[in-house]
């Protein structure tokens, strides 16, 4: 069981709840019935870092949102993309940019992947861009994941994750997935930790849109 | 140590008997500890607060409370619940180790799991009630210490009692004329004494002298370490982390959570306190024993890497090898493991390339390194593709069953089962990447021929190919950090260097009183004994103290000192040619 508790954060219930569909996610399910068990379930973020015995951390579960006072900076983002290019994303470019940390291996990120796909198109060309970070991966997986699920925004190359300890001392990937949204200044808004879903992804990117940048 | 404290009236206490006999001088002497001890249960113990009724008070209740807590009988019962609280995390999977099977268990027994998981017992070592023991026994063993410690400050302190009245009922007792004056005897006497570094304290007509003050020194260095071992430990629980991490030749990671394959946070641990460095495998080494009993066995590893322990920082060359770990900002990296990977270069059925790399295999196997493994490609199409197998490092037929040789890799070679179908990964629980999950999947009809490097499985019905393309060797890397570790070993020694202290180091008193008798001529009594059990040593150095005073005063005196004959004269019950053991003593508890 895992706390961040040098951040002023307060989970988003009714906004992004905690993904509890039916059958799907045992795992995230039991996270998210220890989580409540063990922290009883308060109005603060409670993060469950799962250490898994399957060869990756799937991550602590949650969403963990930060006020416009509270948010800490993101550092500029560059790197090779999949297809080869080179990408730099300055943080503080004006767009509300939400990244997503993945790997075609990690069932949660399959699971969300139409999502984020669908989301990146709902938003496209309203000032919010997508970027996704493919994590302990091989190319040639990854580009195969972004034909089946169709996603249209690039992903960088992380093979050494160098992109990853980029947030290190800010808002750290606690676990993949991750989908980080930052604010038009470059700060991060709201990270979310394990599958996202559709609709709570899209209430955090409208809120942090709606912002004067 | 004993936590049971039995109040000094209700210990059947051969001093406690002898002080009642004793001048006050006497009970000042050998006393049992000033604030006395306290036991478990108030109820036997007089003076001790009642917790019946409402007339205690809060303040009342919570000193109830706190002696029933810092009580032995409540540390034991603690330490007992720990044992058996862990004992579901050893029959239960657990998230920590295996979130895998937790989620198969959820699916498995839906109900019976929503109970245990309700109770964390699928995660027993981050549950609120294993930490309600823990941190209970950890403020009872501390609530204990701390007090003592303070007493065991004045103990040290403490001047020599006064000398009791009547010399002769002490352990060690002699006694002899003089004809030297009272005064200019005990001057004598306690020059020696001095001389031999006892503290002294005079009085009319005596001298008292102590020693051995160093095994209080000893068994205040042994509390103030075991404070600091309690202490140090919980640091480690509450700010180190431990985590795992496999690594292929040629690749490197940061110590990030994404990239560890296991994460073991201590609880005020979070994903940003992760020591930021890097580490890059360049190239890992094994040799074996090539011939002899030993054969296979693994004679040394060697891993070359690069570091850097901060995104700035330049890479660092460094050799890591068993038992001699990476240290950088704090965190240890020790090579714990190490295995083979082979390469594969998979193609759909569209020909285009859906997988090209190393896939780390699991040893199962030491003398031949013969390791299993899993290739999954979820994005083949038409059709997901998937396959198990082995990696043979020195593969070898025998009678038409494959087996590996030799853990180097003289030969090596894979064989695999191939499959298609739904690989199970865009919904439902993680599955472990060692291994495929055949439920959505059929097995294909290939010749299961074993493959050497450069040769291809081509699969039936246009699914696709598969190339074994090469191999690599990856090892496996424990990071731990552990802040309280230095603190912990350097309490360990001081705790054992006090223990020592206080074991070898005796307290002992020796009293000298000179009076006049109604001949007039001058009585010097001396008297000695010793605040523990064994006296071993006392005797003789007694008896030399009583020869050499003596022999200052101009007397002969038998060279063996009398011990406890007053007993007859007296006809009452004398003390015991020892006394009790010392409360403050960390032994036998």
């Amino acid at each position: 069981m895992l706390r961040l508790p040098h951040f002023a954060s307060r989970a988003v219930g009714a906004a992004v709840p905690l993904p509890r569909r039916a059958a799907a996610g045992a795992l995230v399910a039991a996270a998210v019935v220890l989580g409540a068990a063990a922290c009883g379930a308060g109005a603060t973020a409670q993060d469950t870092a799962v250490g898994n015995g399957s060869s990756f951390v799937t991550g602590s579960y949650g969403t963990t949102v930060f006020q416009p006072g509270a948010r800490p900076k993101a550092p500029a983002v560059a790197g090779t993309t999949l297809t080869g290019s080179k990408f730099k994303l300055s943080t503080d470019s004006g767009s509300v940019v939400v990244m997503n940390f993945w790997g075609s291996w990690c069932t949660p990120c399959r699971e969300e992947a139409p999502a984020l796909g669908s989301l990146a198109r709902h938003f496209a060309g309203t000032g919010v861009r997508f970027i996704g970070v493919d994590i302990r991966d091989d190319p040639a997986s990854a580009e195969a994941f972004i034909r089946t699920f169709r996603i249209g925004y690039p992903s960088l190359n992380d093979p050494n994750d160098l992109i990853a300890l980029d947030f290190s001392g800010t808002v750290p990937p606690a676990g993949i997935p991750t989908t980080l949204v930052i604010d038009r200044s470059g700060r991060i808004a709201a990270r979310i930790v394990g599958q996202a879903s559709y609709s709570g992804l899209k209430a955090l990117i409208k809120d942090v849109k709606a912002e004067r940048g | 140590m004993t936590w049971l404290r039995t109040p000094p009236e209700a210990k059947p206490d051969a001093h406690a008997a002898e002080a009642a006999d004793q001048d006050a001088a006497a009970r000042d002497g050998l006393g049992a500890t000033p604030e006395g001890h306290r036991d478990a249960a108030p109820a036997t113990t007089p003076g001790t607060p009642r917790p019946a009724g409402l007339s205690l008070g809060v303040v009342g209740w919570l000193r109830w409370f706190w002696r029933q807590l810092t009580s032995m009988r409540t540390a034991l019962i603690l330490l007992f619940l720990l044992a058996a609280g862990s004992i579901p995390g050893s029959l239960l999977p657990q998230v920590g180790t295996n979130p895998v099977s937790v989620s198969q268990y959820y699916s498995s027994h839906p109900v019976l799991a929503r109970i245990l998981g309700g109770l964390g017992l699928f995660n027993v070592f981050g549950a609120p009630w294993f930490a309600a023991i823990y941190i209970l026994l950890f403020t009872s063993l501390v609530g204990c210490v701390l007090p003592r410690t303070l007493r065991l400050v004045g103990s040290a302190r403490q001047p020599p009692p006064r000398a009791p009245g009547n010399l002769s009922r002490l352990p060690f007792a002699v006694s002899y004329a003089t004809p030297l004056a009272p005064d200019a005897a005990l001057e004598s006497a306690a020059k020696v004494l001095s001389a031999k570094r006892f503290r002294m304290r005079t009085g009319p007509g005596w001298v008292a002298a102590e020693k051995g003050y160093l095994r209080e020194a000893g068994n205040l260095l042994f509390h103030i370490a075991l404070l600091g071992l309690l202490v140090s430990i919980g640091l480690g629980g509450l700010f180190g982390y431990k985590a795992d991490r496999l690594l292929v030749n040629g690749t490197s990671f940061a110590n990030t959570v994404t990239a560890l394959d296991e994460f073991h946070p201590g609880r005020l641990v979070g994903p940003d306190n992760l020591q930021p460095f890097t580490v890059a495998l360049d190239h890992f080494s094994a040799s074996y024993v090539t011939s002899g009993t030993l054969l296979g066995q693994p004679a040394a590893f060697n891993a070359r890497i690069r570091y850097s322990a901060s995104p700035t920082d330049r890479m660092h060359s460094y050799d890591l090898t068993v038992n001699h770990p990476l240290i950088v900002d704090g965190a240890r990296v020790f090579l714990i493991g190490h295995g083979y990977a082979p390469e594969f270069r998979i193609t759909d059925g569209t020909g285009r390339v859906v997988f090209d790399g190393a896939v780390p295999f699991i040893p199962v196997e030491t003398s031949g390194l013969v390791s299993e493994g899993a290739i999954k490609v979820p994005d083949a199409s038409p059709q997901g593709l998937g396959f198990v197998g082995v990696f043979l490092p020195s593969a070898i037929d025998v009678g038409g069953r494959l087996e590996s040789y030799f853990p180097a890799p003289d030969n090596p070679m894979v064989s695999l089962v191939s499959y298609a179908g739904n690989l199970g990964m865009n919904s439902g629980p993680s599955q472990s990447v060692y291994s495929l999950d055949t439920a959505g999947l059929h097995e294909l009809a290939v010749s299961p021929k074993p493959l050497a490097i450069g040769q291809s499985i081509k699969l039936p019905n246009g699914l696709g190919t598969l190339t074994y393309t090469g191999y690599q060797q990856w090892v496996s890397l424990q990071i731990t950090y552990d802040p309280g570790q230095t603190a912990a070993l350097w309490s360990g020694i001081a705790v054992l260097a006090g223990l020592l202290l206080s074991f070898m180091v005796r307290r002992r008193r020796v009293f000298v009183r000179a009076s006049t008798d109604e001949a007039g001529s001058t009585i010097v009594d001396l008297g000695g004994l010793t605040r523990s059990d064994a006296a071993g040593g006392f005797e003789e150095e007694f008896a030399g103290l009583a020869a050499e005073i003596s022999g200052l005063h101009e007397a002969h005196i038998d060279a063996s000192p009398s011990t406890g004959n007053d007993t007859e004269e007296t006809g009452r019950p004398g003390p015991e040619p020892h006394v009790p053991s010392d409360p403050e003593l960390p032994t036998g508890e």
